[in-house]
């Protein structure tokens, strides 16, 4: 992480940003699926690597690496009847923090965020930790996501589905 | 909880004994929820069988090690000085503690640091600290770690047994070995790696319920099979034309004996291999691969080994699975507790982008994020809950005892929908534990 990195609340983009990610945040958590599908830019990955925070995706296993049309069908499938970990629906709630901005130009903003994510199904409680990194570009439509990347903190260790968006 | 000591008081267990909880056509449900019968299962089975440890290629260098467990026994397997992969109880011949306590790495020595005994790759006991504290050959006298009594590799994937009163690996695995050549043999120079890391999952379920089924595919992962709809040509998809599924296809379930079990798909897929073998040739890296594959098997046998894309589908009675891109491991835990560990495989003299797609592949239907091994997860959780309910306490194993028959070569046959798999590892699961 750049040592340069800036608190998000300092700028404007900055302010930008957080807005961005508290807004996914609140779809990924009330399964808005059909609208966290409209943030992704077409050309993106959404990567939740596996073992380590630092990995080749192409030699190490990860557990997700979806371009747009995996993340599509991911939507898709979530969005049926037939997604059996998700009947009945995980409910969830996550609190970001830590947002700083890494890089900002005209057109991209990267940055890092973490949270803490409670989740709630079939009388049990998981709570879940993890490092977001999100780039996002300026589009036509507003800011949508090119990149996102996220540490799972326990992504080591023998989990339970996780099977809502992350 | 007490340790049953004998059968007679193991019959104990809600007054039923091994013979009656597991009949031909149905199974007692106390063998998925008793922990008295999942103690003794510890013993019987995990502690007296072949158990599968991992692949040489996980341990490449002299010094690297990776832990292990043979049921809930903490192993080290470690490639040693003289090249040869050992297999060592993690446990220090002083007081007990573990010598190995992170997952994998490289090193000369185990040290075992509550008083400092220092192990060598081979399991030697090299030092003691502050010996004056012992008479003069005591550090020569204690040896080393403990093995397991058995350790046999078949083709690079190497087993371990407790008890010395097992058969030769290679015989106890039968066709399973064959099988296995499936995966092996996808690769143009007979060699695979394991080395792309792991998914770990754990669902509160019982180990036995991972099982080997052709009948639950079509609801507990409609969720995929709705979307091979859409997308004929998607990897997946195209190794599941002809709906494999169905009973009038030319899948079957097979018993192999000894608990080994196999969805068969080589009929099947040999029907269409020509298309597949064009859909490998489409893409990146796939012409390179196909003529590998050729060069190095002659077309007909290329073809065999392609067919099953690596994947043949098989249970190894009681911890192993090959399937999908991945070597899996079972992990008992506790009667509702298991861990299942997927490895993905990659294959050796192969275009990058092959092993990358595989990958890709595996991510897609196995791991915690994914969109079949979760379902999985959920419906075998469910069970566990269902089982709760004892009134009527028996599991219906009965599906296509009407229709089975024994192969030529001795196995059992079922259609893909039958349950001549969950019977073939009844069948073992009883052998073994009714040896007092
Ligand atoms: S327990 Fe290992 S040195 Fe004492
Ligand atoms: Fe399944």
């Amino acid at each position: 992480m750049n040592k340069h990195a800036t608190i998000a609340r300092q700028s404007e983009v900055g302010q930008e940003y957080e807005a961005f990610l508290f807004h996914e945040a609140r779809l990924m958590d009330n399964h808005r699926l059909e609208e966290w599908l409209a943030l992704w830019d077409r050309d993106c990955l959404y990567w939740v690597p596996c073992n380590a925070e630092e990995v080749d995706p192409n030699r190490q296993l990860s557990i997700i690496y979806d371009g747009y049309d995996q993340i599509r069908e991911r939507v898709r499938r979530l969005s049926g009847k037939f997604a059996h970990a998700q009947q009945p629906k995980s409910r969830l709630i996550r609190v970001l923090s830590n947002i700083e901005i890494e890089s900002a130009d005209d057109g991209t903003i990267t940055g890092h965020s973490t949270f803490v994510l409670g989740e709630v199904r079939l009388n049990r409680q998981v709570t879940w930790f993890g490092r977001n990194e999100h780039t996002l570009v300026r589009t036509e439509e507003g800011l949508r996501i090119r990149r996102k990347k996220v540490f799972v903190l326990n992504n080591d260790t023998p989990m339970p589905n996780m099977t809502f968006l992350i | 909880m007490n340790k049953p000591t004998s059968p007679a008081q193991l019959a104990v267990s809600r007054g039923l004994s091994i013979d009656d909880l597991v009949e031909q056509r149905r199974v007692h449900s106390a063998i998925y929820t008793d922990p008295e019968i999942f103690e003794l299962e510890i013993e019987r089975i995990f502690n007296r069988t072949w158990m599968y440890i991992g692949h040489e290629s996980e341990v490449p260098r002299t010094g690297d090690f990776r832990l292990r467990k043979i049921g809930r026994q903490p192993v080290i397997m470690v490639r040693g000085k003289d090249g040869a992969v050992n297999v060592m109880m993690n446990r220090c011949l002083h007081r007990g503690a573990v010598v190995a306590e992170v997952e994998s790495g490289n090193t000369k020595f185990f040290r075992c640091w509550y008083h400092g005994w220092t192990y060598d790759t081979s399991g030697k006991l090299v030092q003691v600290t502050a010996d004056a504290g012992y008479e003069p050959g005591f550090c020569e006298k204690k040896g080393g770690l403990a093995r397991p009594a058995r350790v046999e590799d078949y083709r690079g994937f190497v087993f371990a047994s407790l008890s010395d009163d097992v058969l030769p690996l290679r015989e106890h695995l039968g066709q399973a070995a064959d099988l296995m050549n499936y995966l092996i043999d996808f690769s143009p120079t007979g060699k695979i790696t394991v080395n792309a890391g792991v998914n770990k999952t754990v669902y509160r379920g019982n180990w036995k319920l991972v099982g080997m089924d052709g009948y639950h595919v079509n609801y507990v992962h409609a969720s995929v099979v709705e979307g091979w709809a859409d997308d004929e040509n998607s990897g997946i998809a195209a190794m599941h034309k002809n709906d494999p599924f169905s009973d009038e296809a030319l899948t079957r379930t097979r018993d192999l004996g000894r608990g080994h079990v196999l969805l068969d798909f080589r009929e099947h897929r040999m029907a269409s291999i020509d298309k597949y073998v064009d859909f490998l040739r489409s893409i990146p890296g796939g012409p390179t691969y196909i003529d590998a594959m050729f060069a190095a098997y002659g077309e007909e046998q290329a073809k065999r080994n392609l067919s099953l894309a690596g994947d043949p589908h098989l249970g190894v009675f009681p911890n192993l699975q090959v399937l999908g891109n991945q070597i899996r491991i079972m992990n008992p835990v506790g009667p509702d507790e298991t861990e299942v560990l997927m490895f993905p495989v990659l294959l050796d003299g192969v275009p990058d982008e092959i092993n990358a797609l595989r990958m890709r592949q595996h991510e897609s239907f196995y791991g915690p994020s994914s969109s079949g091994s979760p379902d999985d997860a959920e419906i075998f959780e469910r069970a566990q809950m269902g089982m709760n309910a004892t009134v009527n306490p028996w599991i219906d194993m009965s599906r296509g005892l009407n229709r089975e028959i024994v192969d030529v070569d001795g196995t059992r046959v079922g259609r893909i929908s039958d349950e001549t798999t969950q019977r073939g590892q009844m069948r073992e699961w009883k052998r073994l534990m009714s040896m007092a």
